[in-house]
């Protein structure tokens, strides 16, 4: 078991600062001699321990602010640790909801930029433009502004240009959730080719039924801590019990 | 704990200044191509176009000779009063550019920013590259100019690309001082426009500062200006006008040392840009 670990998470810790504020204002430099700016300190993941499996899709849940997002960010790179480690194979790519890339810009230029910052080369974009272009089934907006795409439009496009060259570690930030069932149907497909070719999958979701659909085993985020993790039935149920529901007394 | 770890690299340590480099290299058509992209963005909506990309300078140029060339004689001590605007409007807005789009780089770029992990240097370093070709178009027609008003190339010219290249280094550097403090302090933005008023009578666009200045300190302290020492050597290169050996050590100091300053300055935040 222990060869085959492709992400290893070990203790990891990531603090983010809030600023209450935008930046003290000149009123407040002078008035109250407050010249940095005040912030509290979130403690968004505390002391996470993980491994992740060759040809594994681990479930991540967890209630909004448990700290699934942070801890997706910093696995892939993008937010630094405050101690801890982790360490992977290659670095994984990241899906979220996030807005567009470049918001003005259509889908096709969309692709490129994305392409491009993820490390591709240009002709490797070019040649498999239409097939990313396919792929997102938008071949008909694809020369449309990128502000103009409805959410699942950009969740779509986001999947085609992260999954361009198959990744072997896919991190899923609640972005399927947004697409319709055809969209499902071709990320689901995406994520076997890639646990088949030996890589990992995490999907962060709210969405139990993705969980049942793909997960091997599920790990239960909450307040940045490790709640559980383990077998995708018994994690999944002592999440929902662990859910106050209203009207259920 | 078996062997296993060997095949496993830290993903969330910043990685050696060198290694950072070589990745960003790797990555270089990011800083080349989307640039381009976005130049071609740029004047999509309008009738002219592209032809903007010339007509933009060709105007520019056309206003600061109308007023300083007809209107206001400050042609005093300037034989080729003309090609020495021109060379001076030109080359002082392509710093202008430079630095004003890498002061909104970050923040422009913030959805790329938050979704994917790569060298963030190449967005200012793209800044660079895509306000220097879009300056191309301007520096054709500076030469053309400066031959219109009747200069013969000489072997100077050919000191042009040299004087060129050190403005480039040191808009580069200037550039990731600037997209680092630009990131922080949005205020930037609002003042960059005064600042660059600044520079633009510090460097001498649009007078000699050698008919004009008399005092020799003076004279002097507009060497340690990068901007004046680009137009002065620039001038020396196509019109003949005269430069000192501060100057010319002046540009070459900035061209060397801004560079380094700016990647150490922008290297230091570079993981927590746009968080």
């Amino acid at each position: 078991m222990n060869s085959s670990v492709t992400v290893r998470v070990r203790d990891a810790h990531v603090y983010y600062r809030v600023y209450e504020d935008p930046l003290p204002g000149l009123k407040k430099i002078f008035a109250q001699r407050q010249i940095r700016r005040r912030y509290r300190t979130v403690r968004a993941v505390r002391g996470v321990n993980l491994d992740l499996h060759e040809s594994e899709t681990l479930g991540l849940i967890g209630a909004n602010g448990a700290g699934k997002t942070t801890l997706l960010s910093a696995m892939t790179g993008l937010l630094p640790l405050e101690s801890g480690s982790i360490l992977g194979r290659s670095r994984p790519s990241l899906l979220g909801v996030s807005s567009a890339l470049r918001p003005a810009l259509s889908g096709r230029r969309n692709i490129l930029i994305g392409g491009l910052a993820l490390g591709f080369s240009h002709a490797e974009i070019e040649s498999r433009i239409d097939e990313i272009i396919d792929f997102s089934g938008l071949r008909d907006a694809i020369d449309r502004p990128m502000r103009t795409y409805s959410s699942g439009m950009r969740a779509r496009l986001h999947f085609s240009i992260a999954t361009a060259r198959i990744p072997e570690i896919l991190l899923i930030d609640e972005a399927l959730a947004v697409g319709d069932e055809e969209f499902r149907h071709r990320s689901a497909q995406r994520i076997d080719e890639i646990t088949a070719a030996a890589g990992s999958v995490v999907l962060g979701t709210h969405v139990m039924s993705e969980i049942e659909r793909h997960c091997d085993r599920v790990a239960w985020l909450e307040g940045g801590v490790l709640k559980a993790l383990g077998d995708p039935g018994e994690v999944v149920a002592a999440y929902l019990a662990a859910v106050p529901r209203s009207g259920s007394g | 704990m078996s062997g296993s770890d060997q095949h496993l690299h830290d993903l969330t340590r910043p990685p050696s200044a060198a290694a950072y480099l070589a990745e960003a290299w790797r990555r270089r058509e990011f800083a080349v191509l989307v640039p381009a992209q976005d130049l071609r963005a740029q004047n999509m909506s309008t009738v002219l176009g592209q032809f903007w990309h010339i007509v933009n300078p060709a105007l520019l140029v056309g206003v600061y000779f109308l007023i300083f060339g007809v209107v206001i004689d400050t042609s005093r001590g300037v034989e080729n009063f003309l090609g020495f605007l021109i060379i001076g409007v030109v080359l002082f807005h392509l710093t202008q550019r430079v630095v004003q789009d890498a002061a909104v780089c970050i923040s422009r770029n913030l959805g790329l920013i938050r979704s994917v992990q790569f060298p963030r240097i190449l967005l200012p370093a793209a800044a660079v590259n895509g306000q220097t070709a879009a300056f191309l178009p301007a520096l054709l027609l500076a030469l053309i100019s400066v031959l219109a008003t009747g200069e013969r190339p000489t072997l100077r010219w050919l000191v042009l690309p040299a004087v060129l290249a050190a403005q480039f280094m040191f808009n580069l550097g200037a550039a990731l001082v600037v997209a680092r403090i630009g990131a922080l302090i949005a205020d930037l933005q609002q003042l960059l426009p005064h600042f660059f008023r600044l520079v633009f009578y510090a460097s001498g666009v649009i007078f000699s500062v050698e008919a004009f200045v008399s005092s020799p300190g003076w004279r002097r302290a507009f060497a340690l200006n990068p901007v004046y020492d680009v137009l002065s050597c620039a001038r020396w290169c196509l019109l003949g006008e005269p430069v000192d050996v501060w100057t010319v050590a002046g540009l070459l100091v900035w061209s060397i040392v801004l560079p380094v300053i700016g990647f150490r300055v922008f290297l230091r935040s570079e993981q927590r840009l746009g968080a």
